[in-house]
């Protein structure tokens, strides 16, 4: 065994599960590695790391951790991690979600949660589709892209999850693809390192539901897409308009170090209990 | 019925200060010992319109508002138009000498002479008000003083002198007023050592008093005044109150809490909780414990936001897919608005399952007089536990199906949850005899409820011929309906339900069926109290006395409405 299958599977709940629940060519194994890599990385207790999920298959993720952890609903997960990050701000709060459940039915909890800036790490898995569901489309699919319920192409435009979170207010900001593993692990480890909301895009291919219907003919190809196409930040910025059109910017977007509402409640607290006192 | 109060009707414009000139009086009035009934109209806009504060208020105990006015201070001539036919035999006005007051008995008063600014107005109307309720000029200059201190010695001064010239004008007047009896309070030179609190207030102090730190909101009129009254004693008292983006959020964020070992509360009306009903859902299916203030208005949707109502209990009873227990407290007075709130935390907790305080505007927005809390005498709420062994199990399967609870982060144990059916260490399954037994498991709680709930208890004649049936904020009323009623020749008893579920039909069939006439009496359209005991019981009412205008029942209404359907 190498040494960094080693270490995942101090993480896995082994008694649980297995096999788990991800098609073949799915990138959120990749993700779930990464996470376990950075939270190893970083030296955390198991016991101080909670896990809120949302509901898709990027949620499942939740159940093969050994953390703490909450299978939540459908687009709630960041308004449970608030509280409990609020009530016990001890507690490293990471959120997984995926696209659907971030910024659609969740969408409104994402902007807020990065407008207080609540030092949560958020993760969206964004594999431009509904998976469980069958392949809906989300604000994610790309237009013209089929989905089971976009037959003809859709139509409308995308969600750019960066500039959202980034306008939102998030200190941190990063979008990271499952082909770079080893960036989007940093991505992560810096996310939870920092004060203040994070939020990590991860493009992370779902072959059964979107490759398929997209031209895609093995979930190779949808790797070998994002080796072509998720380009660097630095180097996509000196590209032509031309040139941009059909690849996508991964990299840091924002890194900022405003302190987390929690930290701001302590001290406003604190500063309020002085003034009484005095 | 009290004889001896005196109902005293202040009306004006929104922004017209008429809630001050109402608050000092009733603040005065508790001071020094009497009782309030504070009954707030208010329309749903910041300027204009016209809005009352109705104060009744006497020597003995009251429990419900009433049509007639003895006083009526008229802000503006709309008031005098609307009101006047509601002014008692002995009724004075209280109006400016412009306004047209026709062949009333008034008090035309030279506002403009008396205030120097019109800012001052309100404070000039409180002199006359006072001086006509013989109340001591002494108490209100001590208020006055003691609120605009703040704001420094001058204006302090400016304002008594305008209540005093006011007082005095009042008594140089050729006007005979009749003074109230004598407050039954010890007053010591710190005033009755009364409190004058609002339903809401309550809500919030018996949360605190039950340890509550946790209050998402999004605003909603009537139920904003629970998380305002919890931020103002934030500071000492270390409470979250947290502004959010919806109700869903609040919800759900409240979960958040209560999972990592906050005592969580929201507060929301009957709009605001529809988007919550997913969170009750997941509360119910994760076992976690939370407090749901709702605090009804009259809907359908947006409809009248600033009026009352009683028609969200099948809101509360059925919202949330799927089945689990709950329970529904509905107190009857500001009292119990504090008791039934610092119970709904215990139960919470006990039975880690979601439990409702229905109140309603009208409640929401009344004061009354009351007497201070005993804290002692309410016991220190159980919390979740804090350690645990690494094999803990958060939803082990234990004969009353209340697993024991741990908070995550605090231990070795391992806190899992999850929305989607689990085994009991809180796994997802789709194994369906694990499903059976979950289900049975998180649905016996509802025996631990059921045990441990409010019985509903009879007030007024013990052995009547005829029984009104009532729950929540409806209570007051009733009883006095109730003494009415025994006045005009049939022995009339009250049966409040100050929870409405779990039902345990042992605790009340017994009443229902010893009356010959069973009437409930409702702030709603379809009697949703009497539709559940029904289906509960078998048991159907012989009649009914609905409200849905918006407006409180007095004793009036219900006593008209059950001899008119003799």
């Amino acid at each position: 065994m190498s040494h960094v299958t080693e270490i995942i599977h101090q993480y896995l709940r082994h008694n649980k599960k297995f096999p788990h629940v991800f098609c073949p060519g799915c990138g959120h194994g990749i993700v779930l590695g990464s996470l376990i890599r950075s939270v190893h990385e970083l030296g955390l207790p198991k016991d101080d790391v909670a896990v809120v999920a949302g509901i898709g298959c990027s949620g499942r993720i939740a159940a093969y951790v050994d953390f703490n952890t909450i299978h939540s609903t459908h687009g709630r997960a960041l308004t449970f991690a608030t509280g409990v990050k609020m009530s016990n701000p001890k507690l490293h709060v990471i959120c997984i979600m995926g696209d659907g459940d971030a910024t659609a039915i969740g969408g409104n909890h994402l902007i807020h949660a990065a407008r207080r800036n609540v030092s949560i790490t958020a993760l969206v898995l964004n594999n431009n589709i509904y998976g469980m569901t069958g392949g809906q489309c989300s604000p994610t699919t790309p237009e013209g892209a089929s989905a089971m319920t976009t037959p003809y192409g859709q139509l409308e435009k995308a969600f750019d999850m960066v500039e959202l979170g980034r306008a939102a207010g998030a200190n941190y900001v990063a979008r990271g693809s499952v082909f770079q593993a080893n960036m989007l692990e940093r991505f992560i480890r810096t996310a939870i390192e920092r004060p203040g909301f994070g939020l990590v895009e991860i493009l992370s291919p779902c072959y059964t539901q979107f490759g398929r219907k997209n031209h895609f003919k093995t979930p190779v190809d949808m790797y070998r897409w994002l080796k072509e196409n998720a380009v660097p930040r630095e180097s996509w910025e000196k590209m032509t308009e031309e040139k941009r059109r059909g690849r996508i910017p991964v990299g840091e977007f924002a890194i900022n170090d405003a302190p987390g509402l929690e930290q701001r409640y302590a001290e406003m607290a604190a500063r309020l209990k002085e003034e009484a006192e005095r | 019925m009290p004889e001896t109060s005196v109902n005293i009707l202040v009306g004006g414009e929104a922004g017209q200060g008429l809630v001050t000139i109402g608050e000092f009086m009733a603040k005065a009035l508790v001071r020094s010992g009497y009782e309030i009934h504070v009954t707030q109209d208010y329309m749903s806009r910041v300027r204009g319109g016209h809005n009352t504060f109705a104060i009744r208020t006497g020597p003995d105990p009251i429990w419900a508002p009433v049509e007639d006015v003895d006083i009526l201070v008229a802000l503006d001539q709309e008031t005098i138009d609307l009101h006047k036919s509601q002014l008692t035999g002995q009724g004075v006005v209280i109006a400016d000498e412009a306004f047209d007051v026709g062949d009333l008995p008034a008090l035309s008063v030279p506002f403009k002479e008396l205030a120097p600014k019109p800012i001052f107005r309100n404070v000039a109307a409180l002199g006359v008000l006072a001086s006509t309720i013989c109340h001591d000029i002494e108490d209100l200059e001590q208020l006055l003083t003691k609120t605009f201190g703040k704001k420094g010695d001058e204006v302090v001064e400016q304002n008594l002198e305008v209540l005093r010239a006011a007082y005095n004008w009042r008594k140089e007047q050729d006007f005979v007023v009749e003074c109230m009896p004598p407050s039954l309070v010890d007053v010591g030179p710190e005033g009755s050592g009364r409190l004058m609190m609002q339903g809401n207030q309550a809500i919030a102090l018996g949360a605190l008093a039950a340890g509550c730190n946790f209050c998402p909101f999004y605003p909603m009129t009537p139920s904003t005044s629970i998380p305002l009254a919890l931020s103002a004693l934030g500071r000492d008292l270390g409470v979250v109150v947290e502004q959010v983006e919806d109700e869903i959020s609040a919800m759900n964020m409240a979960l958040g809490a209560s999972f990592a070992g906050a005592k969580a509360m929201v507060a929301t009306s009957g709009g605001g909780f529809a988007l919550m009903c997913e969170g009750v859902s997941l509360a119910g299916m994760t076992e976690t414990p939370i407090v749901i203030a709702l605090i009804q208005r009259p809907g359908p949707a947006t409809g009248l936001p600033t009026r009352t109502e009683q028609a969200d209990l099948n809101l509360a009873l059925y919202a949330g897919h799927g089945e689990f227990p709950r329970a529904i407290l509905t107190p009857g007075t500001v009292e119990e608005c504090f008791e039934l709130a610092h119970k709904a935390f215990d139960l919470a907790e006990r039975s880690q399952s979601p439990v409702f305080i229905l109140s309603d505007q009208y409640l929401a927005d009344s004061y009354r007089s009351v007497a201070p809390f005993d804290l002692n005498a309410y016991p220190q709420i159980e919390g979740p536990l804090l350690e645990a062994d690494p094999y803990y199990v958060r939803h082990a399967l234990v004969p009353n199906g209340v697993s024991p609870r741990v908070v995550p982060g605090t231990s070795k144990a391992l806190v899992v949850l999850d929305s989607d059916e689990h085994t009991p260490d809180g796994h997802i399954t789709e194994d369906l005899d694990v499903r059976i037994r979950m289900n049975n498991k998180r649905l016996k709680k509802a025996k631990v409820l059921a045990r441990d709930m409010f019985q509903p208890v009879r007030y007024e004649d013990e052995d009547p011929e005829r029984l009104l049936v009532c729950w929540g904020t409806t209570l007051g009323a009733a009883r006095e309906a109730a003494r009415l009623l025994t006045s005009l020749g049939e022995r009339t008893g009250v049966l409040h339900f100050q929870q409405v579920w779990p039902l345990v039909p042992e605790q009340f069939m017994s009443a229902l069926e010893g009356a010959r006439e069973v009437v409930f009496v409702e702030g709603n359209a379809t009697g949703q109290l009497a539709a559940l005991i029904r289906q509960q019981t078998g048991f159907v009412a012989h009649k009914q006395v609905l409200r849905y205008d918006g407006l409180p029942f007095t004793a009036r209404y219900i006593a008209t409405a059950v001899e008119q359907s003799e």
